[in-house]
């Protein structure tokens, strides 16, 4: 018989067992993280107030274009959830940032050192920080949905409409946008380590390429348009049937957040932290 | 238990570690030596499965750490930076690594108080803790689960005197309650007063691994200092040493003389009828050992002109 190895042979006694599984633990300790900094803190405020400010906006624009001499633009009455789904284009920014600086503050201050000497498994570590920032975007975006219907429902007066099921509906599905994509952050900035870098991709996916895409009106370049992240979001939160149904473009955006997060993986575990 | 096994990490062109085979037992502290640059973080962050090795392996316990499922109750380590987000309280950030690896809160406060930080001390953020305060509170954190493995790289580095002694006698208790306990330094001084064993790296590669008894015994010879004030009279007694096989170099004012004692040398001025002012044996130090053991292995040594590296 060959000798077995020995290991660990000096253990000390007193030494408790593990009060919870490795998963749970690095949730916990996200968890505790992200709360234990002032900057979240900021964060949300700052998403609620640009909430506020953008249905605010919003609202006016929507009452002035129903009030003003121009028949050619008039909205009629307007639903708030629609509102909130139009500010989310400004307000999903400081969101995803909740996404983006889980990772993102890591590399910069070093704790990415810490994170993984504790949990030293790159998809156990980024598979936490995905639920803990899925769980905290999704009740962020409740909260700002909410505020948002709140503002622009007095703004809109007579021309607005707040039914109780569909707003409701537009709030949660604002908040399951929001989630997605600040998941899809995450995972991009675990590839890309940097803040600046990652927000410019973001940029690029959200934005940018898919309004060049859309911009000289040929089919092919629309369709593909509507493959990207934003774009998908939007005809999910718009409810849109076409070019393919709400469903769809959920869909869509949540095929983005596991392939980031998929990337995000491999590139932890690749990389030298 | 350490197992490093042939273990080389190449960056680019540079190769940080080469071909490294040690093991670090328990119950005794080892002193993890080299020159700045030498491949001694590379190391032990490979061990820690933070960098990925180029080849060979590192294991703890006998398994790769990346596989370790609640690693802080294997090995804990500090690390050069101690890795604390500036805004975060030192307090959270070891309830952070706490609940990462199922460690109830209370042991937080316990290990707060081992190292001796208060709680005014624990509650600051990050930026605001001193040198002095980051390391042990980096201890604080390697000592969480109670692991039978330590890694402490630099741990006195930035140390007041008695931080420095602090340091000295935990790492002894560790090392006596039958831990493995690896610590880095670039000073050697540092190591003839907590090591039992040295393992030098110079360039990467392994230079000794050996008791640190061993070491001292091995030290090279003590010379003697001779100064006068007869430079003609200094130059006949130096070529007459010589002569007699020591290795004689003259500095300002004088000789140092390697390979014969002083008695030797007065006997010899005497004789020769050589005023002298001053006759100094010098032992030479652990350190002087060390330079000599990584000599020709040191990545960025001064050029003789002192511009040049390597």
């Amino acid at each position: 018989m060959t000798a077995v190895p020995t290991v660990t042979p000096t253990r000390p006694a007193s030494r408790p067992a593990p009060t919870s599984g490795p998963f749970t633990g690095a949730v916990a300790a996200e968890w505790t993280k992200l709360w234990s900094v002032r900057s979240t803190w900021w964060t949300l405020l700052a998403a609620v107030v640009t909430m506020a400010a953008a249905a605010g906006q919003l609202a006016i624009y929507a009452v002035n274009a129903n009030t003003d001499d121009d028949p050619t633009v008039n909205p009629g009455i307007v639903d708030v959830g629609e509102i909130v789904a139009g500010a989310l284009e400004l307000t999903q920014y400081v969101v995803l940032a909740l996404g983006l600086f889980a990772i993102t503050s890591e590399y910069a201050t070093g704790t990415i050192r810490t994170t993984l000497r504790c949990t030293p498994s790159r998809g156990r570590v980024l598979a936490a920080k995905a639920a803990v920032v899925g769980a905290v975007t999704f009740l962020t975006g409740l909260l700002i949905g909410a505020v948002g219907a709140a503002v622009a429902r007095p703004v809109l007066g007579e021309w607005g409409r707040a039914p109780l099921g569909g707003t409701v509906a537009d709030v949660v599905a604002s908040a399951a946008y929001l989630a997605l994509l600040s998941v899809l952050a995450l995972g991009l900035a675990a590839a890309l380590r940097g803040a600046v870098l990652t927000l410019t991709v973001l940029f690029a996916l959200l934005m940018i390429v898919p309004l060049s895409l859309q911009e000289p009106g040929i089919t092919v370049l629309t369709r593909i348009a509507d493959a990207f992240p934003g774009v998908a979001g939007n005809h999910f939160l718009a409810g849109d049937t076409e070019p393919y149904p709400a469903a769809v473009g959920l869909l869509v955006l949540a095929g983005w957040a596991v392939a980031a997060l998929a990337l995000g993986r491999w590139a932890l575990r690749r990389r030298d932290a | 238990m350490i197992t490093i096994r042939a273990l080389t990490k190449r960056f680019g062109a540079a190769t940080a570690v080469d071909d490294l085979t040690v093991d670090i037992g328990p119950g005794q502290v080892t002193g993890f030596l080299g020159p700045n640059g030498a491949g001694k973080s590379t190391t032990m962050r490979m061990v820690l499965g933070l960098d990925r090795p180029t080849a060979g392996q590192a294991l703890v316990n006998g398994r790769p750490y990346r596989q370790l499922r609640y690693p802080l109750h294997e090995v804990g380590a500090l690390l050069d930076a101690t890795g604390v987000h500036p805004a975060r309280s030192g307090r959270a950030h070891l309830l952070a690594m706490a609940r990462s690896n199922g460690i109830p809160a209370r042991r937080v406060d316990e290990v707060l108080d081992l190292v001796g930080l208060d709680e005014r001390a624990a509650g600051k953020p990050g930026r605001a803790l001193s040198l002095g305060m980051g390391q042990r509170l980096g201890i604080a954190g390697a000592l969480l689960g109670d692991p039978p493995v330590l890694l402490l790289d630099e741990p006195v580095n930035g140390l007041d005197p008695d931080g420095v002694r602090w340091i000295r006698r935990f790492t002894r208790g560790l090392a006596d309650e039958g831990r493995t306990v690896l610590i880095s330094s670039h000073l050697m001084s540092e190591m003839q007063q907590t090591a039992d064993r040295v393992v030098v790296l110079g360039r990467g590669r392994l230079v000794a691994d050996a008791p640190l008894a061993d070491l001292i015994a091995a030290r090279p010879a003590s010379s003697v200092r001779v100064r006068g004030p007869e430079p003609a009279g200094l130059a006949t007694l130096g070529a007459r040493l010589a002569a007699d096989g020591a290795a004689v170099s003259p500095d300002e004012g004088g000789l140092t003389v390697t390979g014969v004692t002083a008695g030797r040398v007065g006997d010899l001025a005497y004789e020769l009828g050589v005023r002298l002012h001053e006759l100094t044996p010098v032992a030479a130090s652990l350190e002087e050992a060390f330079l000599e053991l990584t000599a020709g292995s040191v990545e960025y040594a001064a050029g003789p002109t002192g511009g040049e590296t390597r």
